[in-house]
């Protein structure tokens, strides 16, 4: 996580970020390719963006996502839900280059086979999934929208940019990017990972508190869920308050997680 | 490609400081999120039209009205089908769900899950219509609110602000030159799709998955051009002192002026005011949704109680 904090001192990983927003936002804006809800959420090619930065540029990607979206949000109209929104893309960007580094340390993010293509998979997964939780889960406390609405279109969003266009830009930008020495493992090489023991608990946490979160969610959100130990007159639509209280521990598991890996 | 909304005007909005811009746009997320009741959101909506007209924003406001039409729209749509409370108006079918089941191989405990057989309605209630309108109108509001935002305040001005609020200067620095950025890169952007285009490539081609896959020759070459600038970036900029610790001072001067006191004095009575408008119950749709039994006023409390047998439609919905 510290790498995160450090890379502020860094002047090229700063630049790195801000190039990393730009390009988000400026793939993010005019490219929108079939709306899924008008005015809620399109399959937008820009989403492939996030990924190809994590695995290039690590921090600096995951900070770019998360700027990048802000800037994309104030152009299509900026809600208190966009605070959700900044840390869920965060971790989208964040995510990918750690499980990376826990299932393929040393290699190449390139998809030169099957067994990469899985890890590669469990990775933008992992991040969608998170993504997605936290956006839906504040959107749901807001009362702005379900969580079952975003928390499965985002889901199913990213993961679609990742599979389709990523590898593809990866591919043929890795090798550039490596060569010209401006990854974040040649950037930030003071950077101690933790021992691998505790970052694939960290990795275990995270996968048991997303899934969980989703899965809480959705139930909640849709009715089919009512948690007995809750007031009765708290479980009624919107399902606000339901939502908040039980799929928000799971969340900050997930986060507790990330934050050992 | 206009990324930034900026058009340059002399109304007070422009001249405000850009701190006090920045804290109109948290009270407008403020006031806007305890008021649930359309009528109730209203005056804040005519607020801004108002405020758009006099700034000179009304060709960015114009620019998205169908944008405003189908956000108020889709929400309202959406939580037709999420807020199932209070007695339904009508009913739409929308399709008939076969019978299903599954079956659950546990051994002795195995068991079969039926479900289906039945036609899938969507059953519309007034206190849904009510509802959703609202959370329509609000989302239109804080788009209104992002959109006058834009419109009256340089990219400069918004690092300013961040500055003034607290945010560290690296990060807002980043985020500046994000903006900047992502305006030249959208041109380039659109100059390879048109280069494209122009040799034949056509991107509405095939499904939505291919249509996806088609933009790989539109950002390879966009993301190869960004880098180049990357390392030129960082030494200009430590060329400059960038890397220093001592606090960065700037050539623009934002000196906080009388008026934009009494500025900063009127967004905390707008964001009060609403504020009460949540406390009375006048912003509400239904009793106390969205806020603890203690705290809801006696006279709220009486009047739910006279209306408790009558249907949650009727005894919820009251007008400010």
């Amino acid at each position: 996580m510290s790498e995160l904090r450090l890379m502020w001192r860094n002047t090229r990983m700063v630049v790195l970020c801000a190039i990393s927003a730009a390009l988000y936002a400026a793939v993010l804006i005019p490219f929108k390719v079939v709306p899924f809800i008008p005015g809620v959420t399109e399959l937008r090619p820009a989403n492939a963006i996030p990924i190809v930065c994590s695995f290039l540029f690590g921090p600096a990607g995951a900070w770019g996502s998360a700027i990048g979206n802000m800037i994309g949000d104030f152009f299509g109209g900026a809600s208190p839900g966009d605070l959700f929104g900044f840390v869920a893309n965060l971790a989208y960007g964040w995510i990918p280059y750690k499980v990376w580094e826990l299932m393929a340390d040393g290699e190449a993010p390139v998809i030169t086979s099957p067994l990469k293509l899985l890890k590669y998979a469990i990775a933008c997964l992992a991040a969608s999934v998170l993504c997605a939780v936290i956006v839906g889960w504040g959107d749901n406390v807001l009362v702005i929208r379900p969580f079952a609405v975003l928390g499965n279109v985002i889901i199913f969003n990213n993961m679609v940019s990742a599979m389709v266009l990523s590898p593809f830009i990866l591919a043929a930008v890795y090798p550039r990017v490596k060569k010209g020495r401006l990854t974040y493992q040649d950037m930030m090489p003071e950077v101690r990972r933790k021992p691998f023991a505790i970052r694939l608990v960290g990795f275990v946490l995270l996968v048991i508190g997303e899934g969980g979160a989703w899965a809480a969610g959705n139930l909640l959100s849709t009715g089919f869920w009512k948690p007995g130990f809750l007031p009765a007159h708290w479980l009624e639509a919107p399902y606000d308050k339901p939502v908040m209280i039980v799929v928000g521990p799971m969340l900050l598991l997930a986060m507790a997680g990330l934050s050992l890996m | 490609m206009p990324i930034y909304r900026y058009i340059e005007g002399q109304s007070f909005f422009h001249r405000v400081h850009p701190a006090v811009k920045v804290f109109a746009l948290f009270i407008m997320f403020w006031s806007v999120y305890w008021v649930d009741n359309p009528l109730a959101l209203m005056p804040l909506g005519i607020l801004m039209l108002i405020a758009a007209r006099l700034t000179g924003a009304w060709p960015n406001f114009y620019r998205l009205r169908w944008f405003f039409a189908i956000l108020v729209a889709t929400t309202t749509i959406m939580w037709l089908f999420f807020y199932q409370r209070g007695t339904p108006l009508f009913t739409i079918p929308l399709f008939y769900l076969d019978e299903h089941s599954i079956t659950m191989p546990l051994g002795r405990h195995t068991h079969t899950i039926s479900f289906g057989g039945h036609t899938v309605a969507l059953s519309v209630t007034g206190l849904s219509i009510i509802f959703g309108v609202g959370r329509g109108l609000k989302l239109a509001e804080l788009l209104a609110a992002s959109v006058l935002f834009l419109s009256t305040t340089k990219v400069e001005e918004f690092t300013v602000g961040l500055s003034r609020l607290r945010v560290p200067y690296r990060f807002g620095f980043a985020i500046s030159l994000a903006f900047r950025l992502a305006a030249l890169f959208g041109d380039s952007a659109a100059t390879i799709v048109d280069a494209q285009r122009l040799r034949g490539y056509n991107f509405n081609e095939g499904g939505p998955f291919e249509r996806m896959r088609r933009y790989v020759p539109v950002a390879v070459p966009v993301f190869m051009g960004a880098l180049r600038k990357a390392n030129n970036m960082a030494m200009a900029l430590e060329a400059r002192g960038f890397g220093n610790r001592v606090e960065p001072t700037t050539f623009i001067d934002y000196p906080v002026r009388a008026s934009d006191r009494l500025a900063f004095a009127g967004l905390i009575l707008l964001g009060a005011f609403h504020f009460m408008l949540y406390y009375t119950g006048l912003g509400a749709i239904g009793p106390a949704t969205h806020r603890p039994a203690s705290k809801v006023p006696a006279k709220a409390v009486a009047r739910s109680d006279e209306s408790a047998s009558a249907p949650i439609y009727q005894s919820s919905f009251r007008l400010p």
